[in-house]
């Protein structure tokens, strides 16, 4: 008897987590697979939407807690990733390694990371995707990112990239970090932003 | 060791393995495909192709019961796992299982072809994410007494090389960076990866299923 009642309960589980997956899918995959279709002749468009697809299902697959971009600088950085690449639709490849509380430093930190993602992403046209990788050690936190743009003369900074000097150099020097910038005239550029912290 | 390479390419999704066999264009000479485990091993032991393009998943064990099985028959066959995952699990377990490397779905067929080539010639070849993944399992000390300083730890110039790749570098563009040449490239990421597969440090093991737990 007892024993029944349990084989019950488990096929009634069972079809609830059925259920509940085809729920998820069809409010998530089908949605974009329709939204795919209609815009078939917006390339962009469609790259994005499958981007955002597939994060969204892999965190779902993956099992993933929700993320806390408000108290983890992992998460965070990962989440500028994100809100930079839905903005410019430049595909953003993030590899972060540790993770540490969110502290005042590092709002600074993901702050300035976010300026150079959007740098990166309005420039890097057709470079191919720009590149956030992050570190995060006890005691320090580096973040590089990478685009494979045009690059531009540091010399003679143009109008529109002042943003560099103020949000990215201004920002960290403010918080006791560092802010360097490699580039070129052709050579891409790589911004590297270091951060001294107690992690934990 | 210029010659075209060869390979068999295992998917169990067809669409997959047509599309990687239109990437790889003329760079690479595609001998056969399979799409199950049992087919995979006949095909390969068959077919003896200087690479194996292994997808991870499949059903019946995925790609680390197709290195297990094959491996009996030819201990010197090489694979280069080419996933759509990116689960740390996954990608850890099959090149502990055997894989000279790991790159995504992702990849360009000028990349993938340049990363078989590698493979033939006995490389090793990491996607940024696998570099990320190994910085993340070789991160922190051990006690003393548990380390084997030759599988358990980096060294310095391994953790560089790793982090550029995890910023998209190529080899020969690490090469430049730091003023060695791509053959040395090569042997410090071959020696990472010979680490990851026999290291018995407790991370290894445990670190995909402690990351989820501890933050």
């Amino acid at each position: 008897m007892a024993r029944r009642l349990t084989a019950e309960r488990v096929a009634r589980a069972r079809s609830q987590e059925r259920a509940e997956v085809a729920a998820h899918l069809h409010d998530s995959v089908l949605q974009t697979l329709a939204l795919v279709q209609k815009r078939a002749d917006e390339p962009e468009e469609v790259a994005k939407l499958a981007r955002r697809q597939e994060r969204e299902l892999r965190s779902w697959l993956a099992g993933e807690g929700p993320a806390r971009p408000g108290e983890r600088v992992a998460d965070a950085l990962k989440a500028v990733a994100v809100e930079v690449e839905e903005q410019h639709g430049a595909a953003v490849e993030a590899v972060v390694v540790g993770d540490a509380s969110l502290d005042e430093r590092l709002e600074a930190l993901v702050a300035s990371t976010r300026e150079a993602l959007t740098n990166a992403a309005k420039f890097a046209s057709d470079g191919g995707p720009v590149r956030l990788y992050a570190e995060i050690d006890s005691g320090w936190v580096k973040v590089f990112v990478d685009d494979r743009g045009p690059g531009f003369d540091t010399e003679t900074l143009p109008e529109d990239r002042r943003g560099i000097r103020e949000s990215i150099i201004g920002r960290m020097e403010r918080y006791g970090g560092k802010a360097e910038i490699r580039t070129g005239n052709g050579e891409g550029t790589e911004v590297e932003l270091t951060m001294n912290v107690e992690t934990r | 060791m210029s010659e075209t390479p060869t390979v068999v390419i295992v998917d169990d999704h067809r669409i997959f393995r047509s599309g990687v066999r239109a990437e790889l264009g003329e760079a690479v000479e595609v001998l056969g495909e399979a799409e199950s485990i049992e087919d995979a091993v006949r095909a390969i032991t068959e077919l003896e192709p200087d690479v194996v393009l292994l997808d991870v998943h499949m059903p019946g064990g995925g790609g680390v019961e197709v290195i297990g099985q094959v491996s009996k028959a030819r201990p010197q066959q090489r694979f280069l796992a080419l996933s759509v995952s990116d689960d740390p699990k996954d990608v850890i377990a099959i090149v502990r299982a055997g894989a000279r490397g790991y790159v995504t779905k992702t990849i360009t067929g000028d990349e993938l072809a340049d990363a078989v080539r590698r493979v033939r010639d006995g490389d090793a070849v990491f996607s940024p994410r696998l570099a990320g993944f190994v910085l993340d399992a070789f991160a922190g000390d051990l006690p003393a007494e548990e380390v084997d300083p030759e599988l358990d730890q980096l060294t310095a110039r391994e953790r560089e090389v790793l982090r550029y790749i995890a910023r998209g570098y190529l080899y020969k563009e690490i090469a430049l960076r730091l003023s060695i040449s791509v053959k040395t490239v090569e042997a410090h990421v071959s020696s990472v990866l010979r680490k990851l597969q026999l290291s018995n440090r407790h991370e290894l093991s445990r670190w995909a299923v402690s990351r989820r737990l501890v933050d």
